[in-house]
């Protein structure tokens, strides 16, 4: 399983210098990279410039992508991330802080915004499932810090992601059986 | 070994989010490419990674893609990297430029080696024809030299007064050779015919083409006289006997 027929159309369009695949490929997966964005970074204003910045991105690194590596969602939400950290760096540099971490100083948001707060399955897991996948998945963190953030040991951490990623596929799994249900019945 | 602890490790998870060291992501792609089922294991995860992307979407506003296109659509459009284009252009052009080149010295080269062939071959013919007619030559002056030769000189008479005809008569080797390049030309429908008298009997030795060196003539024995005769191209049967030019005798 790998990226989808008609993804491998539009990157090979892409490729070639198509920027109508390139507005395709934006229509589909610009709202999964916009909500990993906006929720590293909690501004809108700043989201949207580096969601362009991420599309300008993709746009002048298509030709690095390998698709036998990994799906384009991947490697989309992979330069998203780092575009995002990059931009929290900096604005980090500006402020004088010396450390090199990104969040080694902020406190993980306990209030965030209602629009950017966890939805779906992700609502599902236990607390503290909620939060491993959160820090790492949604907020930028690495596996060492998401562990120092949460207060919990680093093997301790990483089997809460594990955890997490495996009843989400269960929940994913049981969604798939009900959906196949539905269809069979409505035929 | 590596399997087991690239999942032990969580190192899958890291992977997916691009946070593992360049070591750490070689080793997990070589893995992910030797053993089919931890790949199965991170498509899953990558599947599942995607699934709750769009379960978390958040719709951006349509300014963001209108910002994109019109950024996209002012610059230029995207570079093709002419430069290892031209690279390779170049060294195709120079390699068919020199195949070209080659090729043509390659048709040279043949035609010369032809052209040598063939005069290796024509001087090879005139060596031998050279060789062949000094042989003739050289048997022929050992003939006509030999102690026991003979020679006869025949004048033309009245009928062609300028005739000049030189025998060479051997009675050992039994052997007539005469040089008639002192024979006047002849019409086409006329030919010099020579003739051995013996015991009154006219025999013919042969016809006579003029200017030439030395022609072999049949040997008659018991020959009184040798005798010249113009008769119709291709010879006589019998002398004609008022077409008589010249005769000698033995």
């Amino acid at each position: 399983m790998g990226t989808d027929f008609r993804d491998i159309q539009l990157i090979e369009r892409l490729t070639n210098g198509d920027k109508a695949a390139l507005y395709q490929l934006y229509d589909k997966y610009s709202g999964a990279l916009y909500g990993v964005i906006l929720r590293m970074c909690q501004n809108e204003a700043e989201a949207q410039d580096l969601l362009q910045e991420t599309f300008i991105k993709i746009w002048t690194n298509i030709s690095k992508y390998d698709a036998t590596k990994g799906r384009f969602y991947t490697w989309a939400y992979r330069i998203a991330r780092n575009t995002t950290l990059n931009s929290l760096r900096s604005k980090n540099d500006l402020i004088q802080n010396d450390d090199l971490g990104v969040y080694d100083t902020k406190a993980v948001e306990e209030n965030e915004p209602e629009d950017i707060l966890l939805k779906g399955s992700l609502q599902k897991l236990e607390p503290h499932h909620q939060k491993a996948i959160a820090l790492v998945y949604y907020q930028g963190y690495t596996h060492q810090e998401a562990h120092e953030a949460m207060g919990v040991p680093l093997g301790t951490f990483k089997s809460y992601v594990r955890q997490a990623l495996k009843q989400l596929r269960k929940t994913y799994a049981n969604e798939m059986i009900w959906l196949w249900f539905i269809f069979e019945t409505m035929a | 070994m590596e399997k087991k602890r690239i999942l032990e490790e969580g190192l899958l998870e890291q992977y997916l989010t691009g946070e593992l060291s360049m070591e750490n992501q070689l080793m997990v792609e070589k893995a992910l490419n030797e053993d089919k089922s931890l790949k199965e294991h991170f498509d899953q995860l990558e599947a599942d990674f995607e699934k709750m992307a769009f379960e978390q979407a958040i719709e951006p506003p349509i300014g963001v893609k209108a910002a994109l296109v019109h950024k996209l659509e002012k610059s230029p459009a995207k570079q093709v990297q002419w430069g290892p284009l031209w690279v390779a252009a170049g060294f195709a052009l120079l390699f068919g430029v020199a195949t070209f080149w080659m090729y043509g010295q390659w048709q040279n080269a043949e035609r010369s080696l032809k052209s040598l062939q063939e005069q290796t071959v024509n001087l090879k013919e005139r060596m031998d024809a050279l060789e062949s007619d000094y042989i003739l030559t050289s048997s022929q002056l050992k003939d006509i030299n030999g102690p026991h030769v003979i020679p006869l000189v025949l004048y033309g008479n009245q009928k062609s007064p300028g005739a000049k005809l030189v025998a060479y008569v051997d009675h050992n080797r039994k052997m007539v050779m005469v040089n008639s390049q002192g024979l006047p030309p002849l019409p086409a429908s006329k030919t010099y015919q020579m003739w051995s008298d013996v015991e009154g009997e006219m025999i013919n030795m042969g016809t006579l083409s003029p200017k030439e060196e030395l022609i072999p003539l049949k040997y008659i024995e018991k020959a009184e006289s040798l005798n010249i005769t113009i008769e119709p191209a291709g010879g006589n049967d019998h002398p004609t006997v008022e077409e008589l030019i010249s005769n000698v005798i033995i």
